[in-house]
């Protein structure tokens, strides 16, 4: 090959490499994007923290949330793993002001769920983790997270099966908020220790990222911006 | 270690035996051995030494092309300085000595003017009349005659010569007169001639300021040519000085850069959604960048336009049109990225506002509303700043043009510096080496000094 037909070639090269950095470099946002399922408990002994749970929500998650991320909102009760159990659901718009008018959409499902008077006679905790487990799986996100907002209490219906798998919350950090204490747990607080021992044990046998047990809504936003950066 | 022991039972003396046997074994590879180091310092110290010398000598080469570059860069900044200030003479000679021919024309006709009224006051005025004394002593014949006729025709004479005088007088006087009108009318033109003389002298002084300079720059460009060692520190000196200066300006225009990024970012979201990422940055802040990275490059056009930076030769080299065209482009980009910053700027603060109440809101704490005053002083100073920095940050093409300039020369001194430390490095192991093997040969020597002393002996006797 001679000196002029090189360098046209060389030019070539250099151009498609270019192109090729170019389109490869081009990738989706999902693995920046966080998504979020909130597990609201109705059953019986919590179904008074309705109103508390939303205000969580609407205070510690989604100020929290920045265009692309995703949110699931999901009550737990007798038989939790149904699609009639997720609440409301929304992906935030890419350019603010319309993911500003999403929230506020969302705040006022929040609303209406804290107003209303639904609840349960068992509390299936499991099923509802499942579920959220798959919604957050579904999207692909880069941060998955997981907030229940429950007494942990499991309570579960006569022939209701719940088995997690090896990798049922893979990737997900888990964090149970506003764990009120039972009437048992003040008498016995190691049972209550026992309890959410118990949970930590079985999620992260269950491949969670992360178990943790927040006691303040302040943390909510550390325990999200903590996550992202894992 | 017992089992080399030749006497098990006798340790001290199998020692003694081994330290004896290793003696005569080291005695007899004496020369073998001491090859063998020879070489050990040959091949260790003295790579060294050839890399040392390699160091020194490319250090040496960077330094003359250094040099040779600095020397290049030198005569071409004089030449270039010399130019400018033979196109600033020409545009003095076209601009200033254009007039001249009219001022000159001017002054001659005003000397000329002056000429002629100085002839015409030049010519022969009526002498003044000199008879006061005849008319006395008419006046005294006229007394002492005694003849009634000569008295009358004396009396006519000195009526008449009276007359005359007083004739002769008022002729004078208004001679006078006209003359000093000539004469005060001369004045302004006077003045004319000397102010004319003042714009002549001015402008013979600028040409005479320029061609000193010239000379100044003359004198720079001889001694850069000779290429002498000041000549050499003192390019090399400016050059420094250039390079940190620079630096010191890029680094805070790359904070405004930054500041500008953030600026706009946000807002860009809202008109490039940010659905997809390159090299992992959304699309949005990408945009923004290339905003910012816009105003830069229009920024190096706009100067070059001008004829502040001399990166392009291309644009240097374009006709005044053209570059008319290049600088009213670029002014108008500018214009346009600036006005485009600063709506951004205004979009900015409406959704940050925006933000706040929806936090504010989601908190339950809806009433709340945001001090319009404050947010109206916010916008303005966004929008300002959001228009100002495109203009100032435009102006980076003359301290890039400076770093460029001064980097090749500081760059190649601090790899010189690092070839050279290098060398001596690798200097200073070669000596560390060749001391070290010159130690074992004699501590080798120390150890065989039984034998070694005692085959002297014997030599010694062989000898005698």
């Amino acid at each position: 090959m001679n000196e002029k037909s090189l360098l046209p070639a060389v030019i070539r090269g250099l151009l498609v490499a270019g192109l090729f950095s170019l389109v490869t470099g081009c990738t989706g946002n999902r693995e920046y994007e966080t998504a979020v399922c909130a597990l609201g408990d109705i059953s019986g002994t919590y179904a008074d923290q309705k109103p508390t749970v939303a205000n969580l929500i609407k205070a510690g998650i989604l100020p929290s949330m920045v265009p692309g991320d995703s949110l699931f909102f999901i009550t737990i009760d007798s038989n939790s793993y149904k699609e009639d159990n997720l609440k409301q659901k929304v992906t935030l718009d890419y350019r603010p002001s319309y993911a500003n008018q999403q929230k506020l959409e969302f705040a006022k499902g929040l609303d209406d769920f804290a107003a209303s008077s639904a609840s349960s006679n068992y509390t299936d905790v499991s099923g509802a983790m499942m579920l959220c487990s798959d919604y957050l799986k579904s999207t692909g996100a880069g941060t998955k997270l997981m907030f229940i907002f429950s007494d942990m209490k499991e309570d579960l219906e006569k022939g209701v099966t719940r088995v997690f798998e090896n990798d049922e919350f893979k990737g997900i950090h888990i964090a149970a908020m506003n764990v009120i204490k039972l009437a048992k747990d003040s008498r016995d607080p190691q049972e209550y220790r026992d309890r959410l021992r118990e949970w930590d044990k079985k999620v992260m046998a269950a491949g969670a990222a992360e178990w943790q047990v927040l006691f303040q809504a302040s943390h909510i936003p550390e325990f999200i911006e903590k996550a992202k950066k894992d | 270690m017992e089992k080399l022991y030749p006497i098990p039972d006798m340790p001290g003396l199998s020692i003694v035996i081994l330290i004896l046997l290793s003696m005569i074994f080291l005695y007899l590879a004496r020369t073998p051995m001491h090859e063998a180091l020879k070489i050990l310092v040959e091949g260790t110290a003295g790579g060294f030494k050839k890399v040392a010398e390699w160091a020194a000598n490319l250090s040496n080469a960077m330094t003359d092309n250094n040099r040779k570059v600095l020397l290049e860069s030198g005569i071409a900044d004089a030449e270039q300085k010399i130019m400018e200030e033979f196109r600033r003479l020409e545009a003095t000679y076209s601009k200033h000595l254009a007039d001249y021919p009219k001022i000159h024309l001017k002054l001659d006709d005003n000397v000329t003017r002056i000429d002629l009224d100085y002839k015409e006051c030049g010519q022969v005025v009526p002498a003044a009349p000199g008879w006061s004394e005849v008319i006395e002593s008419i006046a005294r014949v006229k007394e002492n005659t005694g003849d009634r006729i000569i008295e009358k025709m004396l009396s006519e004479i000195h009526k008449s010569a009276v007359e005359g005088e007083k004739k002769a007088l008022a002729e004078l006087r208004s001679e006078s007169s006209k003359r000093h009108k000539i004469l005060s009318a001369l004045a302004p033109v006077w003045k004319q001639v000397v102010k004319l003389m003042d714009s002549v002298n001015k402008k013979v002084d600028l040409v005479i300021e320029t061609t000193s300079r010239i000379d100044k720059y003359m004198e720079q460009y001889e001694k850069v040519r000779e290429g002498g060692k000041d000549s050499i520190e003192m390019l090399s000196s400016r050059a420094t000085k250039l390079f940190i200066f620079s630096l010191i300006v890029i680094a805070v225009a790359i904070f405004g850069a930054f500041i500008n990024f953030q600026l706009i970012s946000l807002p860009m979201a809202e008109m490039v959604p940010s659905g997809t990422r390159l090299a992992g940055i959304p699309v949005s802040e990408v945009s923004a960048m290339v905003i910012v990275a816009l105003e830069l490059v229009i920024g190096i056009f706009l100067l070059e336009a001008i004829g502040i930076t001399n990166i392009f030769p291309q644009i240097a080299g374009m006709t005044r049109n053209k570059r008319l065209i290049l600088l009213y482009g670029s002014l108008f980009g500018l214009f346009f990225l600036a006005s485009v910053e600063a709506s951004l700027a205004i979009l900015r603060e409406a959704l940050a506002e925006a933000k706040t109440n929806v936090d504010i809101a989601l908190a339950g704490d809806a009433g709340t509303a945001i001090s319009s005053q404050g947010s109206h002083i916010a916008v303005i100073g966004q929008a300002t700043l959001g228009f100002t920095l495109p203009w100032i940050l435009a102006m980076v093409a003359v301290p890039l043009e400076m770093f460029i300039e001064a980097s090749q020369h500081v760059f190649s001194k601090f790899m010189t510096l690092l070839v050279r430390l290098f060398g001596h490095i690798a200097g200073i192991f070669s000596y560390i080496f060749e001391y070290i093997f010159k130690i074992l040969i004699h501590l080798y020597d120390a150890y065989i000094i039984i034998p070694l002393q005692i085959a002297a002996l014997v030599t010694r006797k062989q000898g005698a």
